[in-house]
């Protein structure tokens, strides 16, 4: 009677588990670097929900097919399903970040700048996606064999991170 | 072998052997005979190899992916499916069928093997409401919301072998034995027993054409499949006896079981326009629009009696007739036991069951299907793409190509009637693109779209006059410090001389002169000579020299005359140049192609997107502002007849000298289109860029239903309020000026205080930041705009 009982909490836990899933992991806990970031270094960008990159369902799924293709090699694939995505939506400014990010990590370091300046044209005020932009600018340049204007992406990449904790933390205290 | 000689000894037994010279002509004639037999195995077996795998690459559209918020109609959705050869069936579970359902439809998918893998076939059920998509689900045990779905993507045409000899390759095992069975009883019966020619069987026709009971051809599978390598019309004793020795050597060579299978492939069963229906898997849909195995013995029957002839008995052209060959071949199965009694029955009775449809010849869109062709012939060689059974993934958009190509034949019919102009002299050509990716979704190059002949939108290469002048003006602006929208230009009387070409006294289309004039309205009015004057102060050689930057290969002569664009570019061309601008300064190669995959699925080649910056975003921004500043209040003011205010387009027009081209180039916030209207002979058209080509564009676009053009505004432009005609800056709260975009460090600095009854305020509030919402808050203030403008024109 007892373990009949217990299948009846079966699906209640699933819908628990399921709702955990949608809810946005807090990045880890490192410490907020303080004042001005150290330049030349990659500053630590909070991961962003996919429900904050697009309201659009479609355009998730193709981000998280994009990202388990590029998690087990197949970039290729992983580029067009980011291309379907940009035909849903082609002024995503993450969708375009996503995109030079893949050129990064295909070795296409030009097209990675250019992408990333594609996805800064329509970030608007998000600095989060600029943040990010920046970054792979700055390691895209670095891989070009350009430190000084590495170091000045990164610098820029630094700070617009820490404007948008300043913008997207609640708990975030600029002082 | 034999000696050669015979023996010098006599015998008194043997023959007389003929003499010398007659030894050597029957030797040296068997030597023809065995060299030309040797010569007809190679060109036969030729044939048979090569052609046993020769498959059409073919090509497909866009996939549509529907998702829900997708801006899709019923309607609209069903064209979709019925162009990918979906039926409406009750009970929807088979691949390719459908119902409607209260609000929507329910539906399974076929499976399809897309460039990065295999999409299995689903069960589906989609709701429509408010002009979009409002459910997605998979239906099953239970039913499961789908974010996004794929439809298999339209065949938009292929690229064939031979005479366009388009197949559907079938393997002998996937052949329903009712077909074979019924193709050797009414063919040849004794193909299992003969050597390639049926002596009993030429035997059998004589006798029955003498006697006059029937006129038969007595030819084999393997002599017909001969027949059907070398299509010629003669009819000669030569080719007969060539046909015979090859069938035997066929035979010779491959087995019943591969020369049945050919044959299938091979034989010749009806007409498209210009593509030629070959084997059975294709005939199979091509009238009946269903694979093989799914045949009725009556639909069997019916392209069994194709093969004595696709022409006489073309189900679609000639119906009875070919109803009375399917029953002579139902005859002919039933009596040699293909089918039983019962069967027969039933199958007589059956109407032809052929599916309507209009010939459409290698591809409905034959100037899309030309450029996607053009670039294939850069990285692949003829015969390859003619054999390989490629599968190539393209770019067009069904549904915008349709509106372009309807929006060019309707617009071009109601000019020639509204200014009199001889019927069907006017052409055209539509380029239709995706601001963000460069994709080519629609190409039409004429206004008979179907007709596969010259295509203007790759290949008439006409003079773009007034189509130029972005670049100038975006030369000046990427120079703040000296150009700004309002930086007064001089529209006063020019006299250019430069060694090698004539002096050059460019007008303006309204023959006046217009003094100092803003530079935003030199554009937007499109004044020549403001423009010619400002493009000689910034270098015609610098002009000129920045075209390669945006995309555009070929050089226009080195005078300033090319300045105003007295140069021809194809409408493809300009397409290129407009991305540009559209893009915000980012250059996208213009795209028909995404991948290519290979007959058996493996990806063979990608066409990534791929982007380059050409020109900085601050200038962009504002030359995009100048341009829809011509769309709001100067030459193009019109297509407000199309399109309402708050689309924002940014566009330019173009009309080139006494009315030979008109031209409209223009952008809306997710499309770039290019429309040319002219005449091929090149005489005047009497229209203007706003009279003809923007007409074709505003009707395309209403019924395209483009998104509005929001540019992000970049980080080093700032809007500043000025005096629309003094140029001074004003008060932000100033109602009487104009909200324009300057890189940050550029606006006038000498501020004026804001005074209603300046001759600033009697001109009109025409915000011209690129924002929609900014321009309807000053949707008021544009009549008094324009009425000014039109009171300065004429002052």
């Amino acid at each position: 009677m007892k373990n009949r009982l217990s299948w009846i909490f079966i699906p209640a836990w699933l819908v628990l588990l399921a709702g955990c899933a949608s809810v946005v992991i807090p990045p880890p806990a490192t410490p907020a670097p303080s004042g001005t970031a150290q330049p030349g270094e990659a500053a630590v960008i909070a991961p962003v929900p996919k429900t904050a990159m697009s309201d659009n369902r479609a355009v998730i799924a193709l981000l998280d097919q994009a990202q388990t293709d590029n998690g087990s090699g197949r970039r290729e694939a992983a580029g067009s399903s980011l291309e379907r995505a940009l035909r849903i939506e082609p002024r995503n400014p993450w969708l375009w970040l996503e995109l030079a990010q893949l050129r990064l990590a295909q070795g296409q370091y030009a097209q990675a700048i250019t992408l990333a300046r594609k996805s800064n044209s329509f970030a608007g005020r998000d600095s989060r996606v600029q943040a990010a932009s920046w970054q792979v600018i700055g390691q895209a340049r670095v891989a070009q064999g350009d430190p000084a204007g590495a170091e000045q992406a990164l610098k820029l990449s630094a700070e617009l991170a820490q404007q948008a904790k300043a913008d997207h933390d609640p708990n975030f205290n600029s002082q | 072998m034999k000696s050669p000689t015979p023996p010098r000894k006599k015998s008194r037994f043997s023959f007389r052997l003929p003499g010398r010279p007659v030894r050597l002509i029957v030797l040296l004639l068997l030597l023809g005979l065995s060299g030309y037999i040797y010569y007809l195995d190679l060109t036969i077996r030729d044939a048979f190899e090569g052609r046993k795998f020769a498959l059409p690459a073919r090509v497909y559209g866009r996939a549509l992916e529907v998702y829900p918020g997708l801006k899709l109609t019923r309607g609209q959705f069903v064209g979709e499916m019925k162009s990918i050869g979906y039926h409406e069936n009750p009970q929807p579970d088979e691949a390719a069928t459908y119902k409607n359902t209260l609000n929507g439809l329910e539906f399974t998918t076929r499976d399809f093997v897309f460039g990065d893998g295999t999409q299995p076939a689903q069960h589906l059920r989609i709701a429509f409401a408010d002009g979009k998509v409002s459910l997605l689900q998979v239906l099953g045990s239970k039913d499961v919301d789908l974010p996004l779905l794929r439809m298999e993507p339209p065949l938009i045409g292929g690229i064939y072998p031979g005479h366009n000899e388009d197949r559907e390759l079938v393997r002998l095992n996937q052949v329903p034995k009712m077909l074979t069975a019924a193709l050797i009883a009414t063919e040849d019966r004794n193909f299992y027993t003969h050597w390639g020619i049926d002596p009993r069987g030429i035997v059998r026709a004589l006798y029955k054409t003498v006697t006059g009971q029937r006129i038969e051809g007595g030819s084999t599978i393997t002599q017909q499949l001969v027949k059907n390598f070398f299509l010629t019309p003669e009819r000669t004793l030569t080719r007969k006896a060539n046909e015979a020795l090859m069938a035997l050597l066929l035979e010779l060579h491959y087995s019943k079981g591969e020369i049945l299978e050919t044959y299938l492939n091979e034989i010749f069963l009806g007409q498209d326009a210009n593509r030629a229906i070959h084997g059975f898997g294709l005939a199979s849909y091509f009238y009946f629009d269903r694979p093989l195995d799914r045949l009725e013995p009556q639909e069997i029957a019916t392209l069994v009696g194709l093969v004595k002839g696709p022409t006489v008995y073309d189900p679609r052209k000639h119906p009875e007739l070919a109803l009375k060959r399917r029953n002579v071949v139902l005859q002919i199965m039933v009596s040699q036991h293909v089918i039983n009694q019962a069967q027969f029955v039933v199958a007589r009775r059956k109407p032809l069951g052929v599916v309507e449809r209009a010939p459409a010849g290698t591809s409905p869109y034959p100037a899309f299907l030309q450029f996607v062709h053009l670039q294939l012939a850069r990285d692949y060689r003829e015969e390859d793409l003619r054999s390989e059974g490629l599968r190539i993934f393209t770019t067009l958009d069904p549904f915008v190509q349709h509106q372009a190509e309807e929006a060019l034949k309707s617009r071009l019919a109601k000019i020639e009637k509204t200014h009199r102009i001889a019927a069907n002299t006017l052409e055209g050509a539509v380029v239709v693109s995706s601001t963000q990716t460069g994709e080519i979704q629609a190409m039409v190059g004429g206004r008979d779209a179907r007709y596969a002949g010259f295509n203007r939108a790759t290949d008439a290469q006409r003079p773009i006059g007034s189509l130029i002048k972005p670049i100038i003006y975006l030369t000046a602006l990427e120079d703040p410090q000296h150009y700004t929208l309002i930086t007064l230009l001089d529209d006063s009387p020019l006299l250019w001389s430069q060694p090698g070409t004539t002096d050059w006294k460019p007008k303006n289309y309204d023959r006046l002169f217009h003094g100092q004039v803003q530079l935003r309205t030199a554009l937007a009015q499109s004044y020549n000579v403001a423009t010619a004057r400002l493009g000689i102060a910034l270098g015609v050689e610098h002009i000129l020299g920045k075209l390669p930057l945006y995309g555009i290969e070929r050089q226009p002569p080195p005078f300033a005359s090319s300045l105003l664009g007295a140069f021809g570019l194809s409408p493809v061309e300009v397409s290129q140049l407009y991305q540009t601008f559209a893009d915000g300064g980012f250059r996208t190669p213009l795209r028909a192609i995404r991948t290519i995959v290979t007959a058996d699925g493996k990806p063979l080649q990608r066409f990534p997107l791929n982007v380059e910056p050409v020109a900085p975003p601050g200038p962009v921004y504002l030359l995009t502002a100048a341009l829809q500043g011509v769309v709001r209040e100067g030459t193009a003011q019109s297509l407000a007849n199309w399109l309402p205010a708050e689309m924002n387009v940014a566009g330019k027009t173009g009309t080139t000298d006494d009315l030979r081209d008109s031209w409209f180039a223009g952008y809306t916030g997710d499309r770039v289109a290019v429309v040319w209207v002219g005449r091929d002979d090149n005489q005047p058209s009497g229209l203007t860029g706003a009279t003809g080509a923007m007409t074709v564009w505003g009707e395309m676009m209403k019924n395209i239903q483009p998104e509005p053009l929001e540019p992000v505004m970049p980080e080093d432009v700032e809007m500043v309020n000025v005096g629309p005609v003094s140029g001074l800056r004003y008060d932000a709260g100033c109602k009487s000026g104009v909200l324009l975009p300057f890189i940050k460090g550029s606006a006038p600095a000498e501020t004026s205080p804001c005074d209603a009854s300046s001759a600033d305020a009697s001109a009109a509030k025409a915000e011209a930041q690129p924002d929609a919402k900014a321009d309807l808050k000053s949707g008021v203030n544009q009549d008094t705009g324009k009425k000014n403008w039109f009171q300065r024109l004429f002052n």
